[in-house]
């Protein structure tokens, strides 16, 4: 070990940036192993608004009403840390940020979108 | 490496900036009401703006972590969510009040009817949100909004007796009706520290790609900037007590503000007055539309921000169009703008520790901020104003009720 890391301040709750630069979620619950034999260690990344519902009374409410998706991320594609988490790949192809591929259909439709 | 040119033209847009429909408001009521007690009321939010805009400033510059990125970081999902409603909710209000306030200066202008202007002004809102690049909104706004300084010379040409004004910057009970005294402190204050301010700013230090290096333009910019911006305050306030304090006329209506400018200089003074009010009150409709779509979009890890085309954040997009359309629903309902304006400005209060205090926090984080985290100055200015922005925060509803909303 070398020093100890706030997972809760440092990780949880951050933004998620993939490989091109792109703003695609938070990381909104983390999923942790090895709690019971001693060694415990981030698996992976969860997000998306099913996540939600392992975040309090709010977040579970939250999580019930909007019903959306739950994308898990292995820790193994994280790039590195700064005050964003960075992902070794694109939000397409780890099956994020589709809320904002849905609603760039329709800002497209009006003139002008690309300005 | 950014010239001493730019600089100074961000300089110049901020101090422009830095006025908006509650300001107006406020200051002018306050005039009116209590002639010159209340500048130090002023120089406290002033001092509340600065300190926060450089911290939020400062944090974006360092980590590229906005306003509603700390938030949420430091209040975790659930509480974090009470605090982007209530700072939507509050920021609806702000957006609501200003779309109003253009339509009112528009009336003053034009002479057609109110409603008309509520839709042509959305409408032109809209348009420029959608057309214009960030920068140019920043600048084009705050350098039209400078005409507000025909304030500052109606306010000499008033011929206010400048002892008074300068007993005015000593903080005091105040002689008249003490509710109402303490309910324009609260509004005053208020007005300075109105929370989209902070949310803009740091968003628009993220959108412009600030640096550890643009930390001497950060702090420039919210010393001189705000500094200035609040002058621009003491002017309406000065002019205010001038000339309507004396013949005890209320403010109760935009035009009465323009008539303290057109009273000592003339159809021009009044012409100015319109032209600066119209650009403030546009660029505030416009910052808080932003705000508010910034807030949710940095809330939620949507993609944000008026750099990239408007497709490119789409759901960034939709949100402040919806944010505009339900301002103008609140508007068109005919509810008195200036009750509004008065109501944005009293919840904003409410509303501000909840994003005040995860600020202070990701300020201190020496993870997060390196060398660049708060020094005892920073600290002792962030505990300060924090203390006061709770005991305001807690104060705020109460007066408003046993004032009267300031009527008495």
């Amino acid at each position: 070990m070398s020093s100890a890391f706030d997972l809760g301040l440092g990780v949880l709750d951050h933004p998620l940036v993939d490989s091109e630069g792109r703003r695609c979620g938070k990381v909104d619950d983390l999923e942790l192993e090895g709690v019971r034999d001693g060694n415990p260690r981030v698996a992976a990344i969860l997000t998306g608004p099913s996540a939600w519902s392992g975040r309090g009374r709010i977040g579970r409410v939250l999580a019930a009403v909007v019903r959306g998706r739950l994308v898990r991320i292995p820790w193994s594609e994280v790039d590195g840390l700064d005050s964003a988490v960075h992902l070794r790949k694109t939000a397409k192809e780890l099956g994020l940020g589709r809320g904002d591929d849905r609603a760039a259909k329709l800002v497209e439709r009006i003139p002008g979108s690309s300005l | 490496v950014k010239s001493v040119f730019s600089i100074a033209l961000g300089i110049l847009a901020a101090i422009g900036g830095f006025v908006d429909i509650g300001d107006i408001v406020f200051n002018v009521a306050a005039g009116a009401t209590f002639g010159y007690q209340l500048l130090w009321a002023v120089v406290v939010g002033v001092g509340g703006i600065i300190t926060y805009a450089e911290m939020c400033g400062r944090v974006a510059a360092v980590s590229g972590a906005a306003v509603f990125d700390a938030v949420r970081e430091r209040l975790g999902f659930g509480v974090g969510l009470i605090a982007l409603v209530a700072a939507e909710l509050v920021n609806l209000l702000t957006i609501a009040a200003e779309i109003g306030g253009v339509a009112i200066v528009l009336q003053l202008l034009s002479g057609l009817p109110y409603r008309l202007l509520l839709v042509l002004a959305v409408l032109a809102l809209a348009l420029v949100l959608w057309l214009m690049p960030f920068q140019w909104i920043e600048r084009v706004f705050g350098y039209c909004g400078l005409a507000l300084l025909v304030f500052a010379v109606a306010a000499i040409k008033l011929h206010p007796d400048w002892g008074a004004v300068a007993h005015g910057f000593v903080p005091s009970t105040g002689s008249g009706n003490g509710w109402v005294y303490a309910y324009f402190v609260v509004g005053l204050v208020g007005a300075a520290m109105i929370p989209y301010e902070v949310y803009f700013y740091s968003s628009g230090a993220v959108e412009e790609q600030w640096t550890a290096k643009d930390l001497g333009v950060n702090r420039a910019n919210v010393l001189v900037g705000y500094s200035l911006g609040g002058v621009l305050s003491f002017a309406l306030m000065i002019s205010a007590g001038a000339l309507l304090l004396p013949q005890g006329i209320q403010a109760e209506l935009l035009g009465t503000v323009a008539l303290v400018a057109e009273a000592p200089l003339g159809q021009i003074g009044l012409i100015l007055a319109l032209v600066g009010a119209l650009a403030a009150i546009s660029g505030a409709a416009i910052d808080s539309s932003f705000s508010g779509a910034y807030s949710i979009a940095q809330f939620f890890g949507w993609e944000w921000g008026k750099y990239r085309h408007n497709s490119g954040a789409p759901r960034f997009t939709l949100a402040w169009m919806v944010m505009l359309v339900l301002g103008f629903l609140i508007v068109v309902t005919g509810v008195d703008p200036i009750l509004v304006t008065e109501l944005s400005v009293i919840f904003s209060v409410v509303a501000l520790p909840l994003t005040y205090v995860p600020i202070l926090l990701v300020a201190n984080d020496r993870a997060y901020m390196g060398r660049y985290a708060n020094g005892r100055f920073a600290n002792l200015a962030g505990g300060f104003y924090l203390l006061v922005v709770f005991v305001i925060a807690v104060a705020a509803v109460p007066l408003l009720l046993l004032s009267n909303m300031g009527q008495g």
